[in-house]
């Protein structure tokens, strides 16, 4: 590298100093004005977060929200240079430090993830969708969905549910998550297991609607198939004016 | 493109763009670090405006000053979408925004040294390499120096020269630089590699305390800085000039209005220029 130690030395005190405010000799600075870069750093990073969680700084304690933030900016090297990516990190900080243990705030991880998810999902490049028949005789065919899409398991409601709320019923939640293709605006769809079950064999594509039905029947011991299709025809129906559901597969 | 004006696009507002109802700018500048690698929504709108305007990108994360190795997956993408749009001028700052593996999403000042010229040169080359054009380089704010040992023109020019990229003269920078480290501008930009300036960027500023100026583009142009525009004109080529506006976004008829003040003026010295020169052959 052509860049002398000293030169990197001063750069990399510079940054350290931005990041978490400890005074640190370096050469020829104006101290009145270093404060302004770390003043600026951080609102970059403190603007996006707020931007990227809005119901997780709507929700969480003014100053406990401050707490993980000024955290994240001083001992996390944020890594991506795209910086509206950058919360996915955050994300994992706040996993890693159990902020949902230290704060009391048992729903914080699944609520950031959830709402990271709908911005990745929002923002996501394009993926091509399946060649599809219009048909609406689905038995015997693989159906074909929006492959712009997520499942995800949350162990709280928070979803559905204001947050501080949520935290009292916890248990499994199962979501899909879509991008509309003509909007792009993301919707969510609440999964019971059964038909969470149902999504992800439709998604894998290697099974006909029939034999899918013929697996749930054996795993989850359902003895009337009659209402079993009803049910999920009818599902499949709204997930179909909803945009999740294309077609069948050609 | 050249001898137009054109405007940092912001998705605040897309739609004036779209419909060109007040908003008519020369071209459009963008961040690639906030379009590449996207789709949806925001994807079918670069799409619609590409087919508009003329784009220039506008570099933020590539930290050509870091003393951290290149990041080349980024350039990769930065590439593909410089190619994807047909966009001719790739700019950067002459900054550095990641150190020691930590992105800050800021422009930090390099220090002003012989080492760091030859180590930014170096590493501007090694993109230009990369992405087989000329890239250009932007003087940027600062407000304070970091451990100089030369003066910000000679380190600008030194690395101009020495990487053989092209440059993006921001007036306003020149303009609040001047003011905070107390030097004359004219003088400063008579310094620079003038004949290499392929870009302008103009845009307002904010005084935060008696001896500092902060360069926020959340302000309108100031009438300083148009003086110190119109005397740069007269001493580059015709190149596209770019209105910079980040916050405090007025109504579309007063962002109009400055574009039309820019374009008035480039023609009015440009046109002044060629006149000039003509009777000098």
């Amino acid at each position: 590298m052509l860049l002398k130690t000293e030169t990197y030395n001063q750069q990399s005190n510079f940054v350290k100093y931005c990041r978490d405010g400890k005074e640190v000799a370096i050469l020829g600075t104006n101290p009145e004005r270093l404060p302004h870069y770390r003043r600026l750093v951080f609102n970059i990073i403190k603007d996006t977060l707020e931007t990227t969680f809005p119901i997780s700084f709507e929700y969480i304690k003014t100053e406990i929200w401050d707490e993980m933030v000024f955290n994240y900016f001083s001992n996390h090297k944020c890594n991506d240079p795209q910086v509206w990516r950058m919360p996915e990190e955050f994300v994992d900080f706040c996993k890693t430090e159990n902020y949902a243990a230290k704060f009391n705030l048992p729903f914080l991880n699944d609520l950031l993830y959830f709402e990271w998810l709908e911005v990745e999902l929002y923002m996501m490049e394009d993926v091509t969708y399946p060649q599809v028949n219009n048909t609406t005789d689905w038995l015997k065919e693989k159906i074909a969905v929006n492959p712009e899409h997520k499942i995800i398991k949350l162990e709280y409601p928070i979803h559905l549910e204001k947050p501080f709320e949520a935290a009292n019923k916890k248990g499994d939640y199962f979501l899909l998550l879509f991008r509309e293709k003509e909007t792009g605006k993301v919707q969510f769809v609440n999964l019971s297991v059964l038909f969470t079950f149902l999504i992800e064999n439709i998604v894998l594509a290697e099974k006909t609607l029939e034999e899918i039905f013929n697996d749930i029947l054996y795993i989850f011991g359902i003895n009337d198939l009659e209402m079993l299709r009803s049910e999920v025809f009818k599902f499949l129906k709204d997930l179909k004016t909803r945009g999740f559901v294309l077609g069948v597969h050609c | 493109m050249s001898n137009k004006a054109g405007i940092g696009f912001r998705k605040d507002f897309a739609e004036e763009f779209l419909s060109g109802s007040v908003l008519k700018p020369g071209f459009l500048e963008l961040a690639p670090e906030n379009w590449m690698k996207i789709g949806g929504y925001w994807k079918k709108q670069l799409n619609r405006l590409a087919e508009m305007y003329p784009i220039t990108a506008h570099g933020l994360s590539l930290s050509i000053g870091s003393p951290d190795e290149l990041d080349m997956d980024f350039l990769k993408n930065v590439k593909y979408f410089l190619e994807e749009y047909n966009i001719e001028i790739y700019s950067e700052h002459l900054s550095f925004s990641k150190c020691d593996n930590a992105h800050l999403y800021d422009l930090l000042p390099i220090p002003f040294r012989e080492d760091a010229v030859k180590h930014v040169s170096q590493r501007i080359k090694q993109v230009q390499d990369f992405l087989g054009r000329q890239i250009t380089i932007e003087n940027v704010s600062y407000y304070t120096p970091v451990a100089a040992e030369m003066d910000e023109a000679t380190f600008i020019t030194n690395v101009v020269k020495e990487a053989g990229c092209k440059f993006l003269l921001d007036v306003n920078n020149v303009f609040v630089n001047a003011f905070n480290h107390n030097y004359d501008a004219k003088t400063f930009i008579a310094n620079l590699p003038l004949d290499q300036v392929e870009y302008i960027h103009m845009a307002g500023h904010t005084k935060v305390s008696p001896n500092l100026i902060i360069d926020t583009h959340g302000e309108a142009i100031i009438d300083p800085v148009y003086e110190l525009f119109e005397w740069t004109l007269e001493r580059v080529n015709q190149v596209p000039v770019l209105l910079e506006r980040d916050f405090n976004i007025p109504e579309m008829e007063e962002m109009q209005s400055e574009l039309n003040n820019l374009e008035s003026i480039m023609t009015k010295k440009w046109e002044t220029k060629n006149v000039i020169e003509n009777r000098n052959i």
